[in-house]
């Protein structure tokens, strides 16, 4: 028989033989799980939840500045202008294209800074550009749909406003979380992208940390192909 | 198929030289104590939630390997619906071919991967570099395997067997680095080192740790963000996946991610976890533009319906290596399996039988830490034990084992020949014992068998009486009245 090729039949002939079924089942039910573990965020209120998402964080070397939603723009601009080890002089930013940047007048804010270059908004009309900024671009500022209090996670997700690498390429991961969007643990996250059903972004990242390796002795390097240093900006 | 590697010499040689590398043994060690201190906090953090959760984690997993040509069916249909370009690998040369086939309709030249252990399982780079292409191997671990051309030790942290200072002669020898061995500068070094390489790559290669069936989504499990920078940098993308990655919906996610990375690496969670649904779409300006699946069996199926089904559940943690004794001693190394540890010498001959594997089910001493240990709860020692009996079933066992079990049996079948044999024992011991000793030493490592524990340690010779014949002749003193047990306590908890 030739290589490669092959159809789904070809696949699932040998798995339902070896199973001893005729047919592949038409539906399958979920059954009602026996087990339903216990989580250290049960019976936690917002407040709580937002506490310990602020421990964990701190736990994994995130830096959390929280704000209301009025100075967002202030926010983040100090973060910039306070700066990292490793920026150079004069940096570039790459941000989201989001509502609520503008509102906050974030984009004019940052591109004001005496050590900001250039800032460039996501903009999907101008292709690959995005992506040759965000590898340039020492910071990269996005705005995360929710977060998760058990693992200082937040949650990211691809679109025309925001690409895949804004969050990866830059130096620096800005991003921004309101403290009401954080849930418990990560199934409340899924069951919120069941319940919205339609067609899922194309990617949804997880993020919980700073891009680190332990591949060496197993020392605990900070900053191998993503970023090297992550804030939460933790909106009120 | 790949998985046997250095088996140019027999398992015993492959242990006698893991034995003799001190550096590899203490960097073992060294995780495993590491590992077992992290998991063991986070562990006891979660209390009986823990339990649950792998209780949880066996009634998924179980679920969908009960119904797993349905659940495969309706992953590739949905994956296919997200705009996956599906191909179905029944073996590893399938598989093989339709990567080719990708590499050559696309006319590319270098490909990024990140770490993948189904890639190594069939041999892809190989494959690729001998029809021309150039693989580069993104993972920090991976990369260094790739340039010192050595094999994983480690199922998570593949690259443990070299110090920093041979990573740093690597480096230097091999990508032109001119920094010092400090772990940091060498890890930045890397950083600069692919960032051009993913950029300029042709197709970005990954494996996926869970496919979604209910969305069709694969996910990635990374720390270091290569995983993230090949799905998201290179316009094409071909994702491995397994027959045996299969959870149902999205919220069985939590509780794989709430298992792996604690079971793995003894952290929370991994600083990037991907769910991807697709290709980008189309007023998306990242992203790969297409995207192939090759969902591979490979010779999983096979031990459907068989006592290796719990198999299925098997989640690729490492678990298992950080707490088996056996491991800790010969090292990834010892076994000859891409696939080592406990997981390993259950999954190594499921994959490709018991011919070519030497004696690597009995590389192990039945403790059961690993199934204590699994995330999953898979009955790994109990599997292992299965091996060996299919073993003597074929008659694939050791040519000396029959005559001597055969002798045994003659023994324990006949009260004279018992007898004797037991009141031969000691005399015998003793011709051959150094008598200033009372015990067969070192001197007698010429002795088949017995060499096995002499050539290490002394063997006392046994006692002329025969326990039964001592216990008939014994009068009990009279201070010896029997003691009461357990007088003043509250009893075993154990």
């Amino acid at each position: 028989m030739a290589v490669g090729n092959k159809t789904l039949q070809d696949l699932l002939g040998p798995i339902s033989k070896q199973m001893g079924h005729t047919a592949v089942a038409e539906n399958v039910e979920l059954p009602e799980w026996e087990h339903v573990p216990w989580r250290c965020t049960d019976g936690m209120n917002q407040q709580q939840l937002v506490d310990k998402f602020i421990e964990e964080a701190g736990k994994i070397g995130i830096t959390i500045v929280r704000t209301p939603a009025a100075d967002i723009a202030k926010a983040v601009a100090g973060i910039i202008q306070e700066g990292v080890p490793e920026a150079p002089a004069s940096c570039t930013v790459v941000a989201a294209n989001d509502e609520r940047f503008a509102a906050a007048g974030l984009y004019d804010t940052v591109s004001g800074l005496g050590n900001v270059s250039e800032l460039t908004v996501w903009d999907n009309t101008k292709g690959q550009a995005n992506v040759d900024a965000a590898e340039k671009a020492t910071y990269g500022i996005t705005y995360a749909v929710g977060g998760i209090a058990d693992t200082a996670t937040i949650v990211q997700p691809s679109g025309p406003n925001c690409g895949r690498t804004t969050s990866l390429l830059p130096l620096v991961h800005i991003a921004l979380v309101d403290a009401a969007t954080i849930k418990p643990i990560m199934q409340d996250v899924m069951k919120d992208i069941e319940a919205q059903g339609g067609q899922l972004p194309s990617s949804i990242c997880f993020i919980s940390g700073p891009s680190a390796t332990a591949d060496i002795e197993l020392v605990r390097v900070q900053g191998v192909h993503g970023p090297m240093y992550i804030y939460y900006v933790l909106v009120d | 198929m790949n998985v046997l590697y250095h088996n140019d010499v027999t398992l015993r040689e492959r242990v006698a030289e893991c034995l003799q590398d001190d550096f590899k043994h203490k960097a073992i060690e060294t995780a495993q104590e590491v590992f077992y201190a992290k998991r063991g906090a986070l562990v006891e953090e979660m209390g009986e939630g823990w339990q649950e959760l792998r209780l949880r984690a066996t009634e998924i997993r179980n679920h969908v390997t009960e119904n797993l040509d349905y659940y495969v069916k309706l992953f590739a249909e949905n994956a296919e619906a997200n705009g996956y370009i599906m191909h179905y690998a029944p073996t590893d040369q399938d598989a093989l071919a339709d990567v080719i086939d990708i590499f050559e309709k696309h006319q590319a030249q270098t490909t990024v991967k990140s770490k993948s252990m189904m890639t190594e399982e069939v041999g892809l780079n190989e494959v690729l570099e001998e029809a021309g292409y150039t693989v580069v191997e993104t993972d920090c671990a991976e990369c260094i395997l790739q340039k010192a051309e050595s094999k994983p030790s480690h199922i998570v942290v593949p690259a443990l067997h070299f110090d920093r200072d041979a990573i740093c002669d690597i480096f230097t020898e091999k990508c032109g680095y001119e920094g010092t061995s400090v772990p940091e500068e060498l890890t930045h070094f890397l950083r600069r080192y692919l960032r051009p390489e993913f950029l300029n790559a042709d197709i970005g290669i990954r494996g996926c740790n869970f496919a979604v069936a209910a969305t069709g989504s694969p996910t990635l499990i990374t720390n270091e963000g290569n995983g993230r920078m090949v799905d998201s940098v290179p316009k094409v993308q071909i994702i491995f996946v397994g027959i045996d990655r299969i959870v149902p919906d999205l919220q069985s996610l939590d509780v794989m991610e709430a298992l792996v990375p604690r079971s793995a690496v003894g952290s929370k969670m991994t600083a990037y976890f991907s769910v991807d649904s697709g290709p980008a779409h189309a007023d998306e300006v990242d992203g790969p533009v297409e995207a192939h699946i090759i969902l591979m069996d490979n010779g999983r199926s096979r031990i459907l319906k068989t006592e290796f089904e719990p198999m299925f559940r098997c989640m690729r943690c490492g678990a298992c290596l950080n707490i088996c004794p056996v491991y800790r001693h010969i090292t990834g190394h010892g076994y000859g399996s891409i696939y080592p540890g406990p997981m390993g010498v259950v999954m190594t001959p499921n994959l490709v039988g018991y011919d070519e594997i030497d004696t690597m089910v009995f590389a192990c001493s039945l403790c059961g830490a690993c199934s204590d240990h699994c995330p999953a709860t898979i009955p790994l020692h109990d599997l292992i034990r299965a091996h060996r009996i299919e073993i003597v079933d074929e008659g694939k066992n050791h040519s000396n084992e029959v005559p001597v079990f055969k002798l045994l049996r003659k023994m324990w079948s006949d009260v004279g020949f018992y007898k004797f044999a037991m009141s031969a024992g000691g005399p015998m011991m003793r011709l051959f014992a150094d008598s200033s000793k009372g015990a067969l030493t070192v001197n007698s490592t010429w002795m088949p068998v017995v060499k096995g524990w002499t050539s290490t340690r002394d063997f006392d010779v046994l006692s002329k009486d025969r326990f039964r014949t001592w216990f008939k002749n014994h009068k009990p003193l009279a201070a010896e009245t029997p003691v009461q047990e357990n007088q003043g306590t509250e009893g075993g908890d154990a």
